[in-house]
């Protein structure tokens, strides 16, 4: 059986998302157990060992840094999916949708799964963005924050964002691996 | 004897029929541990790279004379502004209490409060954000800081401003955001007249900033033409200097 081969691009642009998405997922949990968004100070806080930074200005520190980083990966990535046209094939699409609804071939509706889950993941980490700047310019980018109906909307869905990305990431990675075995999780890491 | 095809690893262990191989599982735990661990301790490092970059984006977005929209007087929320300092409330004696404002100036200032008032006043009705993460809907009323510093005539020289506080608290700001038209001197909260804890007599209030950069009980204005060394109480810990919003 042949290999699956994934084009460099890709491989980049996978490491760098799984990198740079740890970096800002553990520094956002330092930011987020200065005050806890449900609750506030007598609220949940989240395991301190899972915290990047040691300390609030040092989850910052490591948040506003990687988001370069997290943000630009994201952009030329789109980039390169737009002008290969990548998108056309590359992710979900009607076929899939169909196949999901009406399909009798299992391995056909898994693959659609896994084509589904990963093209999610997408909006996902676009919402984190755009969130993410309203909370950080709120004044400049008042219309985000207005756009959520206030701040305190704004932060859950920044924060919930969180869950949610990472249940969609371990759906991912067990599809995948149902999908391809092995095999196809070493192409998009290794070979 | 035929080949086996149902099993292209070649790794023979129960790896495969576990959920998350307990090997793999264990690795990316314990890397992301380490990272986890070396990665805090490198955040001063971090934030030295990446801090004169965010700076310059965000003085770069600041727009000196632009209104941030207000809200309407039934958004605002009394029990959500938590009362942060870090030494607790000065006593201070309202009627010895003078505002001094000085250094770059032509003309430095003395000023007590009846002084202050009889300035005119302005109302806004603004979000205090917390570097903590928790936000607060609230009324201030006082005098532009702007129309302040204009009778103490600033010095062409003149492009920071340093606060200093009754409980040894400091500050230090770029001119621009201190003289953008909704930076206060604040002595009215929710209209009531300020309270001691929140900073009365007289405290900062600006939605262009971060509620650190807020100081309370402001007992001194210098403009000057350099930052020194120390810019702030929590900027020398290491929060950033700029905190725009």
């Amino acid at each position: 059986m042949r290999s699956p081969i994934q084009s460099p691009s890709t491989k980049v642009f996978h490491w760098v998302s799984l990198v740079s998405l740890f970096l800002m997922i553990t520094s956002g949990l330092q930011i987020y157990n200065a005050n806890p968004v449900f609750g506030g100070r007598e609220g949940l806080h989240l395991p301190a060992i899972l915290g990047l930074g040691g300390w609030l200005a040092g989850g910052r520190h490591w948040h506003f840094a990687t988001m370069w980083i997290f943000v630009l990966n994201l952009l030329w990535y789109g980039v390169y999916v737009l002008l290969t046209r990548h998108w056309q094939h590359r992710y979900v699409s009607g076929k899939d949708v169909k196949a999901l609804l009406v399909g009798q071939n299992l391995k056909r509706k898994n693959y659609a799964w896994h084509r589904l889950v990963y093209t999610l993941l997408i909006p996902m980490l676009l919402l984190s963005i755009f969130t993410g700047i309203g909370m950080y310019k709120p004044a400049q980018f008042y219309w985000i924050v207005d756009s959520f109906g206030g701040w305190e909307a704004l932060r859950i869905t920044h924060f919930m964002a969180v869950p949610i990305t990472l249940i969609l990431a371990g759906l991912h990675s067990q599809l995948g691996r149902k999908v391809g075995g092995d095999r196809l999780l070493d192409s998009m890491f290794w070979d | 004897m035929e080949p086996n095809q149902n099993k292209p690893d070649l790794d023979l262990e129960s790896d495969d029929t576990d959920l998350v191989p307990r090997r793999r599982f264990l690795n990316l735990a314990g890397a992301g541990l380490l990272t986890i661990g070396f990665g805090s301790l490198a955040e001063g490092f971090v934030g030295a790279v990446s801090e004169p970059l965010n700076q310059q984006v965000e003085s770069l977005i600041f727009q000196p004379q632009k209104l941030v929209p207000e809200l309407p007087i039934a958004a605002i929320e009394p029990d959500k502004l938590i009362i942060n300092s870090f030494r607790g409330t000065p006593p201070i004696d309202l009627a010895s209490y003078r505002l001094i404002i000085d250094g770059a100036v032509d003309n430095p200032l003395s000023l007590s409060m009846s002084d202050v008032q009889k300035l005119p006043f302005t109302s806004m009705v603004i979000r205090h954000v917390c570097v903590e993460g928790w936000a607060a809907i609230v009324q201030w009323g006082g005098v532009r800081l702007r129309d302040l510093i204009a009778i103490a005539k600033p010095s062409t020289q003149a492009k920071y401003v340093y606060f200093y506080s009754a409980d040894g608290y400091y500050e230090s700001w770029d001119l621009d955001s201190v003289m953008h038209p909704q930076t206060l001197m604040a002595y009215q909260k929710n209209s009531q007249p300020l309270e001691a804890a929140n900073g009365a007599p007289l405290r900062l209030a600006s939605p262009v900033k971060l509620g650190y950069k807020l100081s309370k009980w402001v007992t001194r204005i210098e403009l000057t033409s350099e930052l020194g060394e120390k810019q702030g109480y929590w900027e020398d810990l290491g929060y950033e200097w700029y905190a725009g919003l």
